[in-house]
């Protein structure tokens, strides 16, 4: 490939015609042409300027200035050492930061220490080895997960600058909890059995019973005539009625956050937990919704969409404090139960109202189950 | 129908074999020249598809000049073609 960069040459002479026809004469590309007193400059290619050399003997002539590949070069062979001294800091930058010095794994128990080791040296993370992508990570981890299900239960690789942190949970054999030979269903609540389903043992409570935290519903123990005929692990469900009292207040002044539609996209840096933003924010009131663009360690760089707020304040009629006192009741007590379990009765037992709140005191009864498994130790 | 001369546009487009002269205010321009004859103040020849072209005017200087192309500037007082016989 012909080496187009660009060159300003001087040429001593003051016959600018002359001078002219023979570069004419010898092939020489003119891109522009300047003359003072005895000098004549020309901008013309680094290949041109062989030429003149070689061709026009007689005349003085001298590079002025450079430009493209040739002024690169030439810039790069005078800060030869500066320039190699960076690249190597880098390199030893990225390896120093980008390599693992201690290796911690969190476990009491030395066999599955063991095991580890060995597991992650196999996959090339060990001392004074490169880390890995964080997708390369939880395939490792998916992978050691699948080969040692028996002795792993739970596997997570982070690091902290230059330590990997492998923490993991051992796993407690399944056999050894299926193991119990005598174990009871007892309540978890004061409440009214409302359905029981026994699938091993003998039910000591009946539908409709009133039973009190502790009480044992199931019993593991199987007599006849006062006399234990064996002992097996009881199993079954018992659904109750439970009671609550719960307490609620709400103030007739709200405040609402609508949003305008004004979105503004900025930058920031999160280094250690401290965020610092790049750009100054253009709006007042925000909501952020942040997305991470690059993640190394503990360094990040997030984009950020700041998403323009107002912030109102309403007021509420004693009737739209009240709904709103019995929703927060009913989903207080929601939060509580499970997937087959219900609120069965709502009641307000104490309704008080001062200037700025309204106070709820209600009665909830649900439908939960109350029914957990008690192993009976030997000798008590 | 017209002849367009598809050959003789075609093999132009690849090899820019056409020449021109275009003539500005105080500068011209040449595209596609053989040889620079001569080169003075006043005057310039030059040799384009066997014909001499002669330029002559005040304080012509050369502006930019490659092998195919030549920028002139100065206050341009006639061309002249001279064909060859």
């Amino acid at each position: 490939m012909k080496n187009k960069s660009i060159v300003w040459v001087k040429i001593k002479s003051d016959k600018y015609y002359n001078l002219l026809l023979k570069l004419n004469k010898i092939g020489i590309n003119v891109l522009e042409i300047k003359k003072d007193k005895n000098n004549i400059l020309i901008k013309t290619y680094y290949e041109d300027y062989k030429r003149i050399k070689k061709y026009l003997i007689s005349y003085k002539v001298k590079i002025v200035s450079k430009t493209g590949l040739i002024k690169y070069i030439e810039v790069a062979k005078k800060y030869i050492v500066f320039i190699i001294s960076i690249i190597i800091s880098i390199v030893l930058l990225f390896i120093i930061n980008n390599m693992i010095f201690k290796v911690e794994i969190k476990t009491d128990n030395k066999k599955v220490e063991k095991l580890l080791i060995k597991e992650l040296k196999s996959y090339g993370l060990s001392t004074l080895k490169l880390k890995k992508r964080h997708d390369k990570i939880e395939v490792i981890v998916k992978e050691i997960l699948d080969n040692h299900k028996n002795e792993i239960e739970w596997l997570e690789i982070k690091f902290d600058g230059l330590i990997m942190i492998v923490n993991v949970t051992e796993k407690i054999s399944k056999k050894e909890e299926d193991n119990y030979e005598n174990c009871n269903i007892v309540a978890t609540k004061d409440g009214k059995i409302l359905s029981l389903n026994l699938y091993r043992g003998v039910a000591l409570k009946e539908i409709n019973d009133y039973v009190l935290k502790g009480d044992i519903l199931i019993s593991g123990s199987i007599t006849h005539n006062e006399e234990v005929k064996d002992i097996v692990c009881a199993s079954g469900e018992v659904y109750g009625e439970v009671w609550y009292k719960v307490k609620v207040e709400v103030p007739f002044e709200e405040t609402i956050t609508k949003y305008t539609g004004k979105n503004r996209y900025n930058l920031s840096i999160k280094v250690n937990d401290n965020i610092y933003s790049i750009f100054r924010s253009r709006v007042n009131d925000k909501e952020e919704d942040v997305t991470n663009l690059y993640k190394l360690n503990d360094f990040e760089i997030n984009l950020v969409k700041e998403k323009e707020i107002i912030k109102d304040k309403n007021i509420l009629s004693e009737e739209e404090a009240y709904n709103k006192a019995l929703k927060l009741a009913e989903e207080k007590i929601l939060l509580m139960l499970q997937k087959e379990e219900e609120i069965l009765v709502k009641k307000v037992l104490k309704n008080t109202t001062n200037n700025s709140t309204i106070y709820l005191e209600l009665f909830i009864v649900t439908k939960e189950n109350i029914g957990e498994l008690q192993v009976v130790k030997e000798g008590l | 129908m017209k002849n367009l001369h598809f050959k003789d546009t075609f093999k132009n487009f690849l090899f820019d074999l056409e020449n021109f002269i275009t003539i500005y205010d105080k500068h011209l321009h040449v595209f596609n020249y053989q040889k620079l004859d001569k080169l003075s103040e006043k005057e310039i020849d030059l040799i384009i598809d066997n014909k001499k072209v002669i330029i002559e005017g005040n304080n012509l200087v050369v502006k930019q000049m490659t092998k195919q192309e030549l920028l002139i500037e100065g206050f341009i007082l006639k061309v002249e073609f001279k064909y060859e016989k």
